[in-house]
C-alpha cells in the first residue's frame, strides 16, 4: 500500500530524516513512535509531498511518487491529517467536511458525498450538532475530530494521522483513540499513526517502528515493542 | 438639498468603480498574500481594448460592432493579463528570499503595460461612447447617465456573484481554503498554484471590465488607470484587504467624500479626505474596517 525506501529529508542542510525504510500493508495499522525531533512529522510530510525528499523513493499504491505534487498524491487515496489539526478555522464545520471530499465532487454524485457525511456524523455525533459553526471556534478535541472526519471524507485507502492526541484532555484522547480503533476494525483503510503517547500507539498497532534521530531504531509487531526492554525504558516509562 | 443628493449619488457611482477594482486587489491578496500593483494598468487595458473595438478611431463614431464583442474581448484580455502577471512577476518573485520582490515586479509589469500601450496605440485622450447613449435620466432634480446605472448594476452583480460563488460552491470554498492555509488545502487535493492563477485571472478580468465601464465617463488614454489603481488600493486598505464586501463600503466613502469636498471646499482638495481617512484607518484599524479577525485556538 505504502512503501518508503531509504528516504531522507533535510531542512537547509540539517538532516531530519536519514534513510528510513518502512512499509504499510493493506488494512494494517502501523505506528511510528519517537521523541520530539526524531523526524516523524518530516517523514509524513515527505510521504504526502509537502516537503521534497533528498534521497530514496516513496511508493503509494505501487506508484513511485517522485516529483508528484501533494494535491496529486491525494488522488491515489492518501489522506493526511496533519499535526496541530490544521482545520479551516474561518469556514464552517460542514464546509471543512466538504473540502475533505474536494476530489470526489468531480466524479461522484452529491448523494454519495452526503452519504459519507452521514457516516462521519455517525462516528462523531458532535460534529452534526455543530455543522454550521465556524470550525475555528470549536474546542481542541472537537477540532481534532473534525480533522479526522475531514480526512475520512476522501474515503482514503491510506490514512495518515500525525499526533492526534496533541494538546487534548485525557478523556478526549480516549475518545480519539476509540475512533482510530474503530476505523482500524473496518480494515478498509490502512492507517499510519504517529504519536507521542507511545503506549497507546503500540496498543493499537499491528506493527510499529521506533524512530530516533532520523533513522529506524527498532521495528516489530505492536506487542513485541510493548514488551521490548529498550522501548519500555525509553518510551513507556518502565524500568 | 437636491444638490447634496446629486453629489452623493455621483460620488457613490464613482465609488462603485473604486470598489470594483479594490475587489480585484482583494481577490488576489486573499489567495496569494501579494498585491498586484499592475491592476490599475489592466483597468486601462480594458478601457483601451474596449475603445479600439467599439469606436472607429478616425471618425470617433461607433464601429458598428455589437457591445458584446468588446465586452467579451475585454474580459479575455483581462484574464490573460492576470495570468501573465502571475506567471511572469509574482510566481518568480516568491522564489526569492527577499519578501517584497513582488511589489517591484508587479509595478514593473504595470509600467510595461502602460508604455506598451503608449508605443503601440497612442498617447492621446479619446472619447468613449456609452452603449446606452449619453442622455441624462432625470429623477426629480437629480440627473444620472444610463452608463452610471450600468456601473452600479454591474459592479454590485460582480461583487455579489463572486462572493456567493466563494461561499456556496465547492470551488469557491477551495479558494477560501487556499487563502487560509495553502499546505493543508493541497492535502485536500486542491491544486493551490492553479487556484492562485485563477484568482489572478478573475481579479484582472474584473479590473478590465471596470475599465470598460468607466471609459465613457472619463477619457480613454494610456494614463487613465494610474490614479484609479492607486485610489482603489486605498479603498482596499480602508475596507480591509481580506474582506469581500469591505471594498464596497470603502469605495462609497472615498467616492462620496471626493465629490462633496470638490463642491464645498475646492476641487484641488478633493482627494484629501479619502487619504486622511486612509491614514486614520491604518492607525486605528490596520486590518481595515471589515478586516477578518483571525480566530486561532490551540
Amino acid at each position: 500500500m505504502l512503501k518508503v525506501n531509504n528516504v531522507g529529508v533535510s531542512y537547509g542542510g540539517i538532516k531530519a530524516v536519514r534513510g528510513v525504510t518502512m512499509e504499510l500493508r493493506p488494512g494494517e495499522l502501523v505506528s511510528l513512535i519517537g521523541s520530539n525531533g526524531s523526524g516523524k512529522t518530516s517523514l509524513l510530510r515527505a510521504i504526502s509531498g509537502l516537503v521534497d525528499v533528498d534521497q530514496g523513493s516513496i511508493f503509494i499504491d505501487g506508484k513511485d511518487v517522485a516529483g508528484v505534487p501533494a494535491h496529486e498524491r491525494v488522488k491515489l487515496g492518501l489522506a493526511h491529517c496533519p499535526e496541530a489539526r490544521k482545520i479551516f478555522g474561518q469556514q464552517s464545520v460542514m464546509d471543512n467536511l466538504l473540502l475533505g471530499a474536494f476530489l470526489r465532487f468531480k466524479k461522484e454524485k452529491k448523494s454519495e458525498i452526503e452519504k459519507t457525511i452521514d457516516e462521519v456524523f455517525a462516528i462523531f455525533p458532535k460534529l452534526k450538532d455543530r455543522q454550521t459553526q465556524l470550525a475555528g471556534t470549536m474546542s481542541g478535541g472537537e477540532q481534532q475530530m473534525l480533522a479526522i472526519g475531514r480526512a475520512l471524507m476522501l474515503k482514503p485507502k491510506i490514512l495518515i494521522l500525525d499526533e492526534p492526541s496533541m494538546g487534548l484532555a485525557p478523556v478526549v484522547i480516549d475518545e480519539v483513540f476509540n475512533v482510530i480503533g474503530r476505523i482500524k476494525e473496518t480494515r478498509q483503510t490502512s492507517i499510519l499513526l504517529v504519536e507521542q503517547l507511545a503506549y497507546r500507539a503500540l496498543q493499537l498497532a499491528d506493527r510499529a517502528y521506533v524512530l530516533e534521530q532520523g533513522v529506524v531504531r527498532i521495528e516489530g509487531t505492536g506487542a513485541e515493542l510493548q514488551n521490548s526492554p529498550e522501548v519500555r525504558s525509553a518510551y513507556l516509562g518502565g524500568h | 438639498m437636491t444638490e447634496v443628493l446629486q453629489l452623493i449619488i455621483s460620488g457613490a457611482i464613482q465609488g462603485m468603480i473604486y470598489a470594483l477594482i479594490a475587489f480585484g486587489y482583494n481577490l488576489t491578496f486573499s489567495t496569494s498574500k501579494t498585491i498586484n500593483f499592475s491592476l490599475g494598468q489592466i483597468v486601462m487595458l480594458g478601457g483601451v481594448v474596449g475603445y479600439i473595438l467599439y469606436i472607429d478611431m478616425t471618425s470617433g463614431h461607433l464601429s458598428g460592432m455589437p457591445f458584446i464583442v468588446p465586452l467579451l474581448a475585454v474580459m479575455v484580455v483581462g484574464a490573460l493579463a492576470g495570468a501573465v502577471v502571475h506567471k511572469t512577476a509574482v510566481e518568480p518573485s516568491l522564489k526569492f528570499k527577499s519578501e517584497y520582490t513582488w511589489i517591484l515586479a508587479t509595478l514593473a509589469v504595470g509600467i510595461i503595460i502602460k508604455n506598451g500601450v503608449e508605443q503601440i496605440w497612442s498617447t492621446g485622450d479619446y472619447k468613449m461612447l456609452s452603449p446606452l447613449g449619453d442622455e441624462v435620466i432625470r429623477f426629480g432634480g437629480i440627473g444620472i447617465y444610463a452608463q452610471e446605472i450600468l456601473i452600479v448594476v454591474v459592479s454590485l452583480s460582480i461583487v455579489c456573484g463572486v462572493e456567493i460563488f466563494k461561499r456556496r460552491t465547492i470551488y469557491g470554498k477551495a479558494i477560501q481554503a487556499v487563502s487560509e492555509d495553502k499546505a493543508t488545502a493541497s492535502l485536500m487535493g486542491i491544486p493551490e498554484k492553479f487556484v492562485i492563477t485563477i484568482s489572478f485571472m478573475m481579479s484582472a478580468c474584473i479590473a478590465a471590465i471596470a475599465g470598460l465601464l468607466v471609459a465613457p465617463l472619463t477619457f480613454v488614454a494610456a494614463t487613465m488607470g494610474t490614479v484609479l489603481g492607486i485610489k482603489a488600493y486605498s479603498v482596499s486598505i480602508i475596507g480591509g484587504l481580506e474582506s469581500g464586501f469591505g471594498p464596497l463600503v470603502g469605495g462609497l466613502i472615498l467616492g462620496i467624500s471626493e465629490t462633496l469636498t470638490a463642491r464645498y471646499i475646492s476641487t484641488g482638495y478633493k482627494e484629501m479626505p479619502g487619504f486622511i481617512f486612509l491614514i486614520v484607518v491604518i492607525l486605528f484599524k490596520p486590518n481595515g474596517l471589515f478586516g477578518k479577525k483571525i480566530i486561532k485556538k490551540v
